[in-house]
Order: C-alpha cells, then sequence, then structure tokens
C-alpha cells in the first residue's frame, strides 16, 4: 500500500500510527524523508486529527491520503462524516482489524463495517494485488466529478498487511498517466472565488443536501465500473464491482469479503472437480452496494451462505443484511442464512468450508435453512 | 422574496454544502428577529465606533468625517435595520451610554 | 494442498525469524516461483516464541491459513525443542533443519522424530563468528538450500538474496549476509 501511495504522490499525508495499519504509514514515511515523494507528511496527535487534518488539506485542494486500523478508525467517527459529507476525494487504507475490548491486534471487519454508513466509497480486497490496484483506481474513482467522495481501500489485517506475496507492480509513470494531475472543486486557498465551507444547514436544505450525497455514492457504480475496464485495458487485470467464482451455473453460492475468498475458491474447485455445482460471491464494492447486479449474478442459486468477519451486536451481519434485500424479489427466492467467523484472527479452515458447503447441501436437500444465524468456529454450542 | 431566495432542488446544489457566493450573509434579514430597537442619538454620539466594533450583524453604517480639529475620520452614519437584530450590545457598550449622561444609543421597545 | 510446498519456521522474537521467512521467499520468488511468507503474531516479545511460514508453488498461491502439514520445519531456536508445536502435523517425508551444534540423531531423539530427515547447522556459531551476536536467520537460509535444492540452490539463493538484502542493508551487511548464508550451506550436517 505504501508503494502504490508512494506513486500516487499524494500533496498531503495525515496520520497516526495503530497496528496493523503502522508500516503503512513508516514506510511512507521513508519514502518522504528520502525525498521520493513531494508529499506534506503531518503527523498528529490522534487519529480525529489526522482526519481533521485530511479534511482541511482536502478543502484546500490537495490530494489527501491516510491509513488507519480499528480503534483509530473508530475515533475517527465524527471526522468520516464530514469528509464524506463535504465531499472531499481522501483516500484512506483500512487494515481490517478488530475492534476493542478485549484488545486485540488481528483481523476482522468490525472497523469498516461500522463505517459504511458514513458515506465513504468502500471497496475491499482479496490479497496485496487487489488492495494495490484498488488504491491505483481509488483516486479516480473519488475525484471524478459525478462522486467527489473518500474512498476507504480496506484488506485484511496481518493475514495480508503482513505477508509478502508474488504480485505485479506497475511503472510509477504508468500509474501517474493513469491517475492524472489532482483537479480541485472550490479551493478554500483561491482567494478569487472565496467560498464557505461547513456552513450551517437547517431543515431547508439538509436533506437536499443528503439526497445529493446519496447520488453522488450511487453513481459511483457506473464510474468504478469505467474506471475497472480502463484499468484492465491498461493494466491487463480485470476487476467487476464484486468477483463472480463459477457460480453462473451454481445451486450453492457463498458470499464473503476479502482474504477467506482465496481459501474458498480452492474448496469450490474441488468440490467442482467433484461434480458439486458450488461456487463464490466475493464482494469488492460494500458502498455503494451493488444489489441489482448481485440479485442478477445470483439468478438461479438456490442455496446461498452469506460469511460475516463482523457482527452488529442483536442483528444479523451487515453483508447478511444486505445480500438478503438484493435477493428479496428473487425468482423463485433462495434460501439464505447467515454466519459470523474469524472474529478477531480466528481462522477460517479449508475443511471449515468444506463443512459449510457439506450444510448447504444438506439445506438444499431438505428445502430448508435449519439455523439461519451462527458463529462458525466457537468453542461451546 | 426574490428569485434568488427560492428554495433549490438538490440537484442544483454545489457539492458538499459549499456556499459559492461570497458575503452573502448581508443578503439575510436578521432584522425580523429584533423585539428591542437601538435608536442613535447623534447629537450625544462622540463616534468613538465601539458600537460598530461590537455589533454582530455589522448594522453601524460609517460615513466619512471630521474631528473639532478638522481632521479626517469615519463617523457612525445610521443604523441598518435590515440587519440589526435588537441584540443591544451596542446599547451596552456605549461609552457615553456608561457614563450616565444623556445616552447615544437608546433601547426602546418595537411597537406591536 | 499438496501443490503448495510449505514451510514452518520456529524461533524466538528477536531472532530475525519473520525476517529469514520472508527473505527466502523473496528469494524463491526471484527464481520464478509464486510465494508468500508471512508471519503468526502473539504477543510481540522479545524472547516469545514465534511461528512464520513461507509457501512456494508454480501458481498464483490463494490461501493464508497458517501451514498445519509442513513440507519442511525450520528451527531457529533449540532451546524450542521439546514444545508439542514444532513437531505439530508433520508426517513422514517433513525435513527438520535445527540450529543446534549438537549431534543430528541426538537431535532428532530429543525432537521425538521417527523416520524424517533432519539436518543441523550450527547457525548460531556462524552469526557469533560474523556479527558478534545471534541473528541466525541467513545460515539457517543456508542450511534449507542444502535441505531442499529442489526449491532453490545455493547459487540461485545467493544471487537473490543479494537482491533481497541491498534494499534492506548496507553493503558490508549485505556482504556478510551471504557471508552466512554460504557458511550455513556448507556446514550442514544430516541425520
Ligand atoms: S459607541 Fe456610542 S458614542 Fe461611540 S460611536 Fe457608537 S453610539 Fe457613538
Ligand atoms: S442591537 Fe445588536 S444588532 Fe442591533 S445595532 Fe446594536 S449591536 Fe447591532
Amino acid at each position: 500500500m505504501a508503494e502504490a501511495m508512494r506513486q500516487i504522490n499524494p500533496d498531503v499525508v495525515a496520520a497516526f500510527p495503530i497496528t496493523p495499519s503502522t508500516q503503512v504509514i513508516e514506510d511512507f514515511a521513508t519514502f518522504v524523508a528520502d525525498g521520493k515523494v513531494k508529499t506534506e507528511l503531518i503527523t498528529v496527535e490522534s487519529e480525529h486529527s489526522a482526519m481533521s487534518a485530511c479534511i482541511g488539506a482536502s478543502a484546500a485542494g490537495g490530494r489527501v491520503m491516510t491509513a488507519t486500523s480499528a480503534n483509530g478508525l473508530a475515533l475517527m467517527w465524527e471526522m468520516l462524516y464530514i469528509a464524506a459529507s463535504m465531499r472531499q476525494p481522501i483516500l484512506m487504507t483500512v487494515v481490517n482489524r478488530a475492534l476493542s475490548a478485549p484488545i486485540n491486534i488481528h483481523c476482522d471487519h468490525g472497523d469498516s463495517m461500522g463505517a459504511r454508513d458514513a458515506g465513504w466509497i468502500q471497496i475491499y480486497a482479496e490479497n496485496n494485488q487487489e488492495a494495490y490496484d484498488n488504491m491505483v483506481m481509488a483516486p479516480v474513482i473519488a475525484e471524478h466529478r459525478d462522486v467527489r467522495l473518500p474512498v476507504m481501500v480496506c484488506l485484511d489485517g496481518f493475514i495480508i498487511s503482513h505477508s509478502i506475496e508474488t504480485m505485479e507492480l506497475e511503472e510509477d509513470q504508468a500509474v501517474r498517466d493513469f491517475i492524472g494531475p489532482y483537479r480541485g472543486l472550490h479551493s478554500l486557498l483561491d482567494t478569487d472565488r472565496p467560498v464557505t465551507w461547513g456552513a450551517l444547514d437547517l431543515h431547508d436544505y439538509y436533506i437536499e443536501h443528503k439526497r445529493g450525497q446519496q447520488a453522488a455514492i450511487e453513481s459511483a457504480k457506473s464510474v468504478i465500473e469505467s474506471v475497472s475496464d480502463r484499468f484492465y485495458r491498461t493494466f491487463g487485470r480485470k476487476y467487476e464491482l464484486f468477483e463472480s467464482y463459477r457460480i453462473e451455473d451454481a445451486e450453492r453460492v457463498m458470499v464473503a469479503i476479502n482474504s477467506v475468498a482465496g481459501e474458498i475458491k480452492e474448496v469450490v474447485d474441488a468440490l467442482r472437480d467433484a461434480g458439486e455445482k458450488v461456487g463464490l460471491l466475493k464482494i469488492r464494492l460494500f458502498r455503494p452496494f451493488p444489489y441489482a447486479q448481485i440479485a442478477a449474478a445470483l439468478r438461479g442459486a438456490k442455496v446461498v451462505t452469506v460469511l460475516d468477519r463482523s457482527t452488529s451486536m442483536g442483528a444479523y451481519g451487515p453483508l447478511f443484511g444486505e445480500i438478503r434485500t438484493a435477493l428479496y424479489d428473487a425468482e423463485p427466492r433462495p434460501l439464505v442464512y447467515n454466519r459470523t467467523f474469524g472474529l478477531g484472527g480466528r481462522e477460517l479452515f479449508p475443511d471449515d468450508i468444506q463443512e459449510l458447503f457439506a450444510e448447504s447441501r444438506r439445506y438444499l436437500q431438505n428445502g430448508k435453512v435449519e439455523k439461519i444465524f451462527d458463529f462458525l468456529n466457537v468453542r461451546g454450542d | 422574496m426574490s428569485d434568488k431566495y427560492k428554495l433549490k432542488k438538490w440537484q442544483d446544489l454545489p457539492p458538499g454544502g459549499v456556499i459559492t457566493e461570497g458575503g452573502n450573509a448581508a443578503d439575510y434579514e436578521t432584522g425580523t428577529w429584533r423585539t428591542w430597537r437601538p435608536v442613535w442619538q447623534k447629537e450625544n454620539c462622540v463616534h468613538c465606533l465601539t458600537c460598530w466594533v461590537f455589533c454582530p450583524e455589522g448594522a453601524f453604517l460609517l460615513q466619512d468625517g471630521r474631528t473639532a480639529g478638522g481632521k479626517d475620520r469615519k463617523e457612525i452614519k445610521e443604523i441598518d435595520y435590515f440587519h440589526c437584530k435588537g441584540c443591544g450590545l451596542c446599547v451596552r457598550e456605549c461609552p457615553v451610554n456608561k457614563q450616565g449622561k444623556e445616552p447615544a444609543l437608546q433601547f426602546i421597545r418595537e411597537e406591536t | 494442498m499438496s501443490e503448495y510446498f510449505e514451510v514452518r519456521w520456529h524461533g524466538r522474537g528477536g531472532q530475525g525469524t519473520v525476517t529469514g521467512a520472508k527473505s527466502l521467499a523473496e528469494a524463491v520468488q526471484g527464481t520464478g516461483k509464486y510465494v508468500s511468507a508471512f508471519p503468526d503474531y502473539g504477543p510481540e516479545r522479545r524472547g516469545a516464541p514465534v511461528r512464520a511460514f513461507d509457501r512456494f508453488a508454480d501458481k498464483r498461491i490463494r490461501i493464508h491459513i497458517p501451514v498445519l502439514e509442513p513440507d519442511v520445519v525450520m528451527i531457529v531456536d533449540p532451546t524450542l525443542i521439546g514444545s508439542k508445536s514444532l513437531v505439530e502435523g508433520i508426517g513422514e517425508n517433513t525435513v527438520f533443519v535445527v540450529n543446534t551444534e549438537k549431534d543430528a540423531a541426538e537431535t532428532k531423539r530429543a525432537l521425538g522424530l521417527t523416520g524424517q530427515t533432519l539436518y543441523t547447522v550450527p547457525a548460531n556459531n556462524i552469526s557469533y563468528r560474523l556479527f558478534k551476536r545471534e541473528i541466525p536467520n541467513s545460515a539457517m537460509m543456508g542450511a534449507f538450500a542444502r535441505a531442499c535444492p529442489q526449491i532453490i540452490s545455493i547459487e540461485a539463493l545467493i544471487k537473490e538474496a543479494e537482491h533481497a538484502f541491498a534494499a534492506l542493508l548496507a553493503k558490508d551487511l549485505v556482504a556478510k549476509n551471504l557471508d552466512a548464508i554460504r557458511c550455513g550451506y556448507d556446514e550442514v550436517r544430516n541425520a
């Protein structure tokens, strides 16, 4: 991620260290110290300040980036909404980590899932290659004139962030050509055209501004499609709003986010070899959520298992809610159920995934779901 | 209300709630908030401009003038009641008023 | 998951175990294989047992889980011997590389091994000779090339490690680490 940041060479980075995102900023700080980027690196006293500084720098007309994890993201909460509502195209790496308490440094998606309503675009990645590619696309998406919204590029803490993997990095110049120069809107520093940011907005206008924001994030879907398409034509790696892995004729489909998709693909391949019609739908874009496209991709699926790596305490998992909503109007409507896994870094092994598919086969045979919601790999019944 | 103040549709708003016209607070009529009215007594005023400094609405309008000694200075011209919201700060801070002499700023109830 | 060649490193915090696993992966990547390397972070304390993993393959590596059934077990710290986790998931063909000056046969007994192949390398000794302190990971990499020439030859390892080290270390340290790799390779004993 630091490598993508170096290539993007943003005007300002404001950040506060938190495991496991620290490495991103640490590496980037080395690039700043070595003069490899022209970035103004602001070391602040908290994540709340980091996001505040990002908003100010972005309103001033710069391309701005940061990175955080877990409690750091939580401390940014207030400013996340302000960044999005003020339509600042800030780019943030979120290295997914479990929220305290108890303190845990390992991966789950509770941090970014909790921020799903803040108005940021959220793009997820299975591995380092996808995280890098998403970050290269992120400024083009964020700064598109129909969008003008901040983007979170999310990847799994430690599992991905601290692993080295064979991957393709593109040439600096190619990346810079792909992204293009930053073009701001209404710079605070433009004294010839002074503007007011962050003014009061009462019941006569607030809802109109929110309506406009909704339109902007909705339009991000088609923008992301066209940017991904240009990325494919430029660099040769193909991305869609979500990845369909062997689901064309699949009866049983698993839906998941981030690195666990790799393990699921291995199991899908093994089961396909044994003649089972199974597949995986991997979420890439979570906000905005591509309901219609996912419903279309899952047409024909009879059982859909939704894996959430986070909880919405007192409710089903956040991904499950979206997938069931997407499938409500499907004819015929598939069986859809929810499993929570991996909180605080608990592994989900291929054997566990095999078992999950065995369960979905049972549900298919019986024509009904026995348990709509459960935790996986947890001690005790 | 002029066309300018017709409430806009969401499509017509600049992104991020940004206000692109400078100084448009001047278009906002805070005069409707007033229940007490400051009344300037020209003959008692020493043109110290304290009221002009304190007024949160910029309601004191100035003009060029001269001191008794013939030096150029700014003087109070009038109170702009489109913006004066009747907060009474000027009445309270006016040094002439504080001295207990004939007030330079009277404060009277708005007529109903 | 037999299309993956899997290595599990056991060391203690501060010995460069994670760096060893990552440097080895970078070197193997240089030979054209797909690789991944990652640590298993527990409490990040000096002296606490640490594990790190390598996966090598001829196709893109999609799994990220810890190595459960290692092809190779690299024991960076011999004082860990006795811990059950060292022999977890091993098979008859699992190869051991152990940093120790003890006799290979004795080490095998201490680990409770039966038929498996075990190599020893006095990596601490090499490290003290070259660096005057205990950073055994480069010597362990050299020993790996001796144990698993089918993954990487010593010549390729030296060549690729030079690249990897150059990005991290000053010139004289690059040279010393390459020496450590070669000594590690040369001083391996087998049982
Ligand atoms: S504060 Fe009083 S004396 Fe001074 S300028 Fe205003 S009205 Fe006149
Ligand atoms: S009453 Fe308040 S608003 Fe009106 S002129 Fe005095 S200070 Fe200004």
